[in-house]
């Protein structure tokens, strides 16, 4: 595909070529027994152009395609669309970075994925032998590469590991279903950990406690507490603040948090999402504040959105797929965590709710903040004990108010999706509907 | 094409069920945001997979995008597949069959101009910016796909067919401070360009609608009797009920095959609920699934009883039940799973108007935000809503989201009205494949006592 990037060149024409390949493999169990075997290998490319008149042009193809006829269609798509203000970067010859690659996902034989799984279900029937038993294990590996027109390269590896694993217990008029999932860019995934969750989770399942509708604290895990970064990570995001549908406008370097909150993007070496550059070609920094201490000090810019707002790139533009154009988006996330543990927060717990995870995740007003779920799980704690699961529940609230209304986080914390490490945050009050 | 299929199905010779597809995409996506064409997406994709059961009973699944060197994936599946575990899956095989469904469209997108489709939107735009002020954003959306489909399996079945499926989405935004409102609404279909042209009116009505809901206050919290509106009402049937039809979910699961027994009264005999795949032209319908089944229509439940669920291949066998034509995949890099099609709830007698009269205070809930499911727990979000009072339908309401439990939700639907529709718009997304589209049909319909979240005005 160097061939359009001197034709680019050779034309005088901005632009860039991005270029994504994935191989993957999985396997699946369905209640308790081996089901199958997936496998895929997939490379896409979007070659993005700036005409001379300064018109985005975009094409998107899979398959050998000469190089005068990908740039014929992103040019005919340039004459249509509208002038914009950034320039497609050049990449320093200085950069340096590491692939992270771990051979033994590269490497990974069917059996190897055969003996985890088999594992994990001995384990946790060797607990709830009435419990069914669904695994998805899947591993391989990814690379990304942009070429431009100077015919500059930038190209990053790295491989990729997730187990899911949900429990099943049915009976007439009570359906429980418990999940967990651990994801990380290599084999060290903390198997251990992830059965415990689980058992851990159906122990504390197995009684159905009753409540009344009112106002509680309520402790969210990491796995909870999404329905909170949703709203917020739609407000952060830089094209919704250009186009005024993020109430974050004109709030940047306010407190508007609790001062126990700050939210940072870091490049966590094995964490999935960061990377050295994002899919635009815009370095990413190691470390750097999206909130702190409850001040908003930046937010999540790509070249188009950062060229409208007249400020420099984040390194946060990012492509759904090779389909994709660039969005406002992250690499991997962290919220700063807190002094106690996770069960003094709950042990301290007059009476409340844990919320581990909600039904109906961003179908309520994201743009506003509010929230209203259903909890798929959730507990009820009275004088600091658990007294059971919770069945049939809504939370609802705003996501902005519940984030200035943290009052205590833990220094437990957990990966979600091997993407964004959240640890359990105290919020009070919030409105439980029975 | 047929010909090199029909020789690659005969290659696995050990009692193998194997499918190719082969699948060939033709996509245009255009956003237009604040009077800027923000976004043109332009694509062609192809790709296919070999699908094959092993005589042990477990699935391989591979999925490329060269279509050459298919003798050497169908080869690598037959023997990669026999190192894979014994799993005692079988399906249900059938008589082949031959079928070529090629496509006339009305006004075919495809021969459309970027110019042409461009212009359009940016004059919708221009309608629903000067709606109001108010709308610090107003977002046009087209999307038109073209999909060419080839399957074979070990049936000897060599199919063809082909997809459109065309949608334009309408957002905007209205602020007045820290307030801000979204609302969305949009129409797609399995047919031309016709289906979006001349939507003025509702572009103005999205660009309203948004700015009312900035007035409108929160619904308070609590439990209430409700009438859902045929979009909602639909929305409510699909998640509360269809995703339990689906039989990979319940048939390795004795449990909940018992609760889900055939002949059950599940829901009060006012109810009847079916899901077809072979209606003329909507988005969920195609002549044969993606396992190569032919399409129908499968009753859910019929005057409170649950008289049946939907079927891939696998599943009707293990069931030892007819199987109905519902495995599907939104695409090449997923197998087929079992799926909803065009799924609705049956026009009842009641008209509307009656739906209201004994409501003493309640809530009229009305289009659809999203909705979602797991297992025996549902929830789904209205657009708006209007508090009802003494049986008329009083002030518009915002922030609406209902929730419930299968086992006690069904029971509660008391009346079906006399004034059914489908609805085309939004698609489902179920084990990793999102966008399947799958509308939803249904007249007005009334709950009695559901839980609607959020805040008690105190």
């Amino acid at each position: 595909m160097i061939e359009i990037a001197s034709l680019l060149k050779k034309e005088r024409i901005p632009g860039d070529l991005f270029t994504h390949r994935v191989f993957s493999q999985e396997i699946n169990y369905e209640a308790n027994s081996f089901q199958g075997y997936e496998k895929e290998e997939r490379e896409g490319y979007g070659l993005r152009v700036i005409n001379p008149e300064g018109k985005l042009g975009f094409y998107a193809f899979n398959h050998a395609l000469d190089p005068r006829e990908a740039l014929n269609k992103a040019l005919e798509v340039s004459n249509l669309g509208d002038k914009v203000d950034f320039s497609i970067p050049s990449y320093p010859s200085t950069w340096e970075w590491e692939d992270f690659v771990d051979p033994r996902l590269e490497n990974l034989e069917v059996q190897d994925m055969l003996e985890l799984g088999d594992y994990i279900l001995s384990r946790i029937r060797g607990e709830y032998p009435q419990a069914l038993i669904n695994i998805v294990i899947s591993a391989g590996r990814e690379e990304k590469s942009l070429l431009n027109h100077h015919e500059e390269e930038l190209r990053f590896a790295r491989t990729f590991f997730g187990i899911g694993v949900s429990a099943n217990q049915t009976k007439e008029g009570d359906i429980l279903e418990v999940y967990a999932e651990r994801s990380w860019g290599n084999r060290d995934i903390d198997i251990e950990g992830l059965v415990q969750e689980i058992i851990a989770k159906l122990d504390f399942s197995q009684r159905v406690a009753d409540l009344n509708s009112g106002k509680y604290p309520v402790v969210f895990t990491p796995s909870g507490s999404l329905v909170l970064f949703i709203a917020l990570l739609y407000g952060l995001n830089g094209r919704n603040l250009v186009f005024g549908r993020s109430p974050l406008e004109g709030k940047e370097g306010k407190v508007l948090f609790s001062s126990l909150f700050s939210l940072e993007e870091a490049q966590e070496p094995w964490a999935l999402g960061s990377c050295p550059f994002d899919d635009e070609g815009i370095m990413t920094k190691t470390q750097r504040y999206l909130i702190n201490e409850g001040k908003i000090e930046s937010a999540l810019w790509d070249l188009w959105s950062a060229a409208k707002r007249g400020i420099n790139p984040t390194g946060n533009g990012f492509r759904s797929s090779y389909r994709d154009l660039p969005e406002p988006g992250f690499s991997s996330l962290r919220v700063k965590k807190g002094l106690r543990g996770k069960s003094t927060l709950v042990g301290e717990l007059e009476e409340g709710l844990v919320v581990d995870s909600v039904l109906g995740l961003g179908q309520s007003n994201i743009a506003s903040g509010y929230f209203s779920c259903n909890v798929q799980l959730g507990f009820y704690v009275k004088g600091g004990e658990v007294q059971g699961r919770v069945k049939d529940v809504m939370i609802s609230g705003n996501a902005y108010q519940a984030l200035s209304n943290i009052k205590e986080i833990s220094r437990d914390n957990c990966w979600i999706g091997g993407r964004i490490l959240l640890p359990y945050l105290l919020v009070e009050p919030i409105e439980v509907n029975i | 094409m047929m010909e090199d299929l029909e020789k690659l199905i005969h290659l696995p010779q050990r009692g193998e069920y194997m499918e190719i597809r082969l699948e060939k995409i033709f996509s245009t996506t255009i956003r237009v945001q604040n009077g800027m064409v923000e976004k043109i997406r332009v694509g062609t994709d192809e790709g296919g997979y070999v699908r094959l059961l092993t005589p042990r009973g477990s699935w391989w699944f591979e999925s490329f995008q060269r279509w050459e060197g298919l003798r050497e994936k169908v080869e690598r599946a037959i023997n990669g597949a026999s190192l894979l575990p014994s799993s005692g899956i079988e399906v249900v095989r059938r008589a082949p069959v031959r079928s070529e469904e090629k496509v006339a469209l009305t006004d075919d997108f495809r021969f459309k101009s970027l110019e042409d489709k461009t212009s359009l939107l940016l004059e919708y735009n221009r309608i629903l910016k000067e709606i109001s002020p108010l709308l610090v954003s107003s977002l046009v959306e087209y999307r038109d796909e073209f999909r060419q489909i080839y399957l074979a399996n070990s049936d000897g079945s060599l199919i063809y067919w082909e997809k459109p499926d065309i949608g334009l989405n309408f957002i905007a935004t209205a602020r007045r401070g820290d307030n801000i409102e979204m609302y969305r609404d949009g129409v797609a279909g399995k047919v031309g360009f016709e289906l979006v042209k001349n939507r003025e009116n509702l572009a103005q009505e999205v660009g309203q609608k948004a700015v009312l809901l900035l007035e409108a206050p929160s619904f308070p919290g609590g439990v209430y009797d409700v009438v859902l509106d045929p979009v909602l009402a639909g929305v409510f049937i699909h998640e509360a009920f269809g995703h339990l039809s689906e039989s990979d979910t319940l048939y390795r699961n004795e449990e909940l095959k018992k609760i889900m027994t055939k002949g059950k009264r599940v829901a009060s005999p006012v109810l009847n609920v079916f899901d077809d795949g072979n209606l003329d032209n909507l988005r969920g319908s195609s002549p044969y699934d993606d396992e190569g089944i032919p399409t129908g229509r499968t009753y859910l439940i019929r005057d409170g009883y649950l008289s049946g669920r939907l079927h891939s291949r696998e599943t009707a066998c293990l069931m030892q039940e007819e199987v109905t034509g519902n495995a599907r995949t939104i695409g090449y890099r997923f197998p087929p799973i079992v799926r909803m099609t065009n799924t609705a709830i049956e026009g009842g007698e009641t008209t509307r108007e009656d739906l209201f009269s004994d409501i003493e205070r309640g809530l009229y809930a009305v289009e659809y935000i999203g909705g979602n499911t797991a297992l025996e727990l549902f929830t789904f979000s209205a657009a708006y809503g209007y508090l009802i009072e003494k049986g008329k339908i009083k002030e518009m309401v915002k922030d609406v989201v209902l929730s419930g439990n299968l086992f006690q939700t069904l029971d509660k639907i008391d009346a079906v009205a006399n004034d059914f529709r489908w609805t085309e718009v939004g698609g489902c997304g179920k084990g990793g494949q999102m966008g399947l589209p799958t509308p939803t049909g249904s007249p007005h319909v009334r709950l009695r006592e559901v839980l609607v979240g959020g805040s008690h005005n105190d």
